[in-house]
């Protein structure tokens, strides 16, 4: 059994406007180990799926349906203590924007004591111990644990985020644009980082980003979404050598190729659409070069293009067809 | 052989440390953070130069400084009046001297070149100067004013050097600023407000406030970096569409060598206030001869999970701007530091007729491999 199921996950929000579809039915595993990048531009619901699994939506957010499988627990079924016993043990998360996540007026030690401390039935120094393996594992000086999160720099912050997410030994980290705001070599060194410890420790991984090229370099498995759709679903390699959907066609030519020719990328004109009323049929058909009748009017199924590679366009040959 | 639209000679931004109470009565000597440390180069006429660098060193200082939006402590600007007529040079030239920031042998020497010294220049024609100088900003959600609607936002720079017949004028001015920056048709958009249109819209009301004036050179700072993957190589095209209607020049400043790659004509990467490697974009990319380029160019992700290469991740961050090591500023951090490069800093060496670099390897010292 994998160790995340995600079948039909619906995330609405209530909003003045109406009720926003942020997430609308996506549907995937993840096994133990597995790096899965989740890639979308802004606003189509990849952050939202992410803290849909840890259930940590803000209040006017809610499950609309579908279901979130974790370890075998119906995870929306876990309340109170239970979920908090799960949260941050078995699921943990570095949020986007992590350089300012960290409390400015605690040590950081302290920070990565208290998670350990709540879950574990320890005293504070064997938590403090384990702080100081953690702050090794991610490459920091095991010394600097008394230190405050402004002298740190940028990208030694978010190793403190990440040696935090792993403070408790969890299953299944999420990361949210985890280099977003870092600088092209402090990228470099997270994602080697990010690597290394999901193959050291067996991680699994979701690694949200809007940054195609940074995903190719770290996860397994690759899903592309659009308005609250997965649109494409396959092996990191799969998608980029043989892309099926129109949408992951355009991402991957909007990206500029440092080693390839030198030509100004393509881009992809116009909007996502508004998710209070999505349109019928497909969410791209706006956009997209491909559009016919039958785009406008009936939505394509996600369907299994070659073995483990999904997409879901009216004009995708689906297998053994 | 185009004209030369700008000239840089080693400009130097230093910031004074802020010293204690203590620290001033030992009479301790002032500490600068060198942000920006003897940098050199030109632009010319129509073409896209682009500052590369990691953040912090110093490249949008440089951009500022460049428009005098910070103070320059050294070096010069000269900026050869495109886009100015004579007798506008000749007053400003003319009111720099009678103010006594420039020499009358400095004066006769600019109206015979036809270049002005920005540096020199008093502040209320430095505003004439900026009319044709006009900077993009970075965070078009940030550095347009939500009170503001967007005819308010790209009227305001019409409004601040007061040009403009009368309000009529004025909003065909900004109609065409807004329509060349592609948002069209221009009514549709003028009476919005900012958090009505989308992000790449933003950016092209940035780039239309800085249209409005028409000038002939801009200093673009990560103008697509905020924006979504889809949506910047058209921003990009935008830029490019405008060199070629309205013959733009372009300082482009961004820490991406990819974009750098397919946008510009020659590029010039900085390490810690300084220009370490210069030369056309192509070259430099291709045949990289810095270390720290080198390092650069290996660790941009590639956009394909086949294309495994080696990376040269350097350790460390980079260092305070404010304590800048002797020598090669680059060499604690270089894998290939030599004894020499600890104690003298190297010159600029050119490889070819355009391209140079300042390392003591491409000197011909010490080995590579």
């Amino acid at each position: 059994m994998a160790l995340l199921e995600v079948d039909g996950l619906k995330t609405y929000f209530k909003t003045q406007e109406g009720t926003l579809k942020a997430v609308d039915g996506i549907s995937f595993n993840l096994e133990k180990g597995q790096a899965m990048g989740l890639a979308g531009e802004s606003g189509c619901g990849k952050t939202t799926a992410a803290l849909s699994i840890m259930k940590l939506l803000p209040a006017n957010g809610f499950l609309a349906g579908g279901m979130i499988n974790f370890m075998g627990q119906d995870m929306s079924k876990v309340t109170g203590d239970k979920l908090r016993a799960i949260r941050w043990r078995d699921i943990s998360i570095i949020f986007q924007g992590a350089m300012n996540a960290l409390n400015p007026v605690k040590r950081v030690g302290d920070q990565i004591v208290e998670p350990i401390l709540l879950h574990e039935k320890v005293d504070e120094e064997v938590a403090l111990k384990r702080v100081k393996e953690l702050f090794e594992l991610v490459g920091i000086n095991p010394n600097r644990i008394r230190e405050y999160p402004h002298e740190f720099s940028g990208g030694m912050r978010q190793r403190v985020m990440i040696a935090m997410a792993l403070a408790c030994r969890p299953k299944l980290v999420i990361c949210d644009e985890p280099t977003t705001a870092l600088d092209v070599m402090i990228q470099a060194q997270i994602l080697q980082l990010l690597k290394n410890l999901q193959q050291e420790l067996e991680l699994a991984m979701i690694i949200i980003s809007h940054d195609l090229s940074v995903l190719a370099e770290t996860c397994d498995l690759l899903s592309i979404m659009y308005a609250g759709k997965i649109v494409e679903r396959a092996s990191a390699v799969e998608v980029f050598s043989n892309p099926q959907h129109p949408y992951t066609k355009g991402l991957i030519a909007a990206f500029p190729n440092i080693k390839g020719e030198r030509k100004m990328p393509a881009s992809i004109a116009g909007n996502p659409p508004n998710l209070i009323n999505p349109p019928v049929g497909c969410r791209f058909a706006e956009r997209c070069y491909m559009t016919q009748d039958v785009c406008r009017q009936e939505e394509p199924p996600l369907v299994e293009v070659l073995p483990g590679h999904f997409a879901a366009c009216h004009f995708v040959k689906p297998m053994g067809v | 052989m185009p004209k030369e639209l700008l000239m840089v000679e080693n400009l130097q931004v230093w910031f004074p440390v802020r010293r204690g109470f203590v620290e001033s009565l030992t009479s301790k000597e002032q500490r600068f953070v060198r942000a920006v440390d003897g940098v050199s180069f030109n632009i010319k006429e129509r073409e896209i130069f682009c500052l590369v660098g990691e953040s912090g060193c110093g490249k949008t200082t440089t951009g500022k400084a460049i428009l005098r939006l910070v103070e320059p402590t050294g070096g010069n600007v000269r900026y050869y009046g495109t886009g100015l007529n004579a007798a506008m040079i000749k007053e400003a030239i003319q009111r720099a001297v009678s103010k006594k920031l420039m020499s009358k042998a400095e004066a006769e020497e600019a109206l015979s070149t036809g270049a002005i010294d920005v540096r020199k220049l008093p502040k209320d024609k430095m505003k004439m100067l900026r009319q044709k100088m006009q900077m993009i900003f970075q965070d078009p959600y940030e550095s347009l004013n939500p009170k503001q609607s967007i005819y308010d936002i790209v009227a305001e720079p019409l409004v601040v050097n007061n040009l403009g017949a009368n309000e009529a004028d004025r909003e065909k001015r900004v109609a065409k600023a807004l329509d060349d920056a592609g948002l069209r048709p221009p009514k549709h958009f003028m009476w919005r407000y900012p958090h009505e249109v989308s992000g790449g819209q933003r950016q092209r009301v940035g780039i239309a406030g800085a249209l409005v004036l028409e000038p002939a050179f801009l200093v673009a700072d990560e103008p697509v970096s905020m924006l979504d993957v889809s949506i910047r190589s058209e921003i990009l095209k935008l830029m490019l569409d405008l060199r070629d209607k309205k013959g733009l020049t372009y300082l482009f400043i961004t820490h991406d060598l990819s974009v750098a790659y397919v946008f510009s004509d020659r590029i010039g990467i900085m390490y810690l206030g300084k220009i370490v490697e210069l030369g056309p974009t192509e070259e430099v990319i291709k045949k990289p001869m810095h270390p720290y380029t080198k390092a650069l160019i290996s660790v941009v992700p590639k956009p394909d999970p086949r294309m495994k290469t080696e990376k040269i991740i350097l350790k460390g961050e980079r260092p305070d701007p404010a304590h800048i090591p002797p020598g090669c500023r680059f060499h604690p951090r270089c894998p290939y530091a030599m004894e020499k490069c600890k104690v003298e800093e190297p010159d600029a060496i050119y490889v070819s007729q355009e391209h140079w670099v300042s390392c003591w390897l491409a000197a011909g010292e010490g080995k590579t491999e």
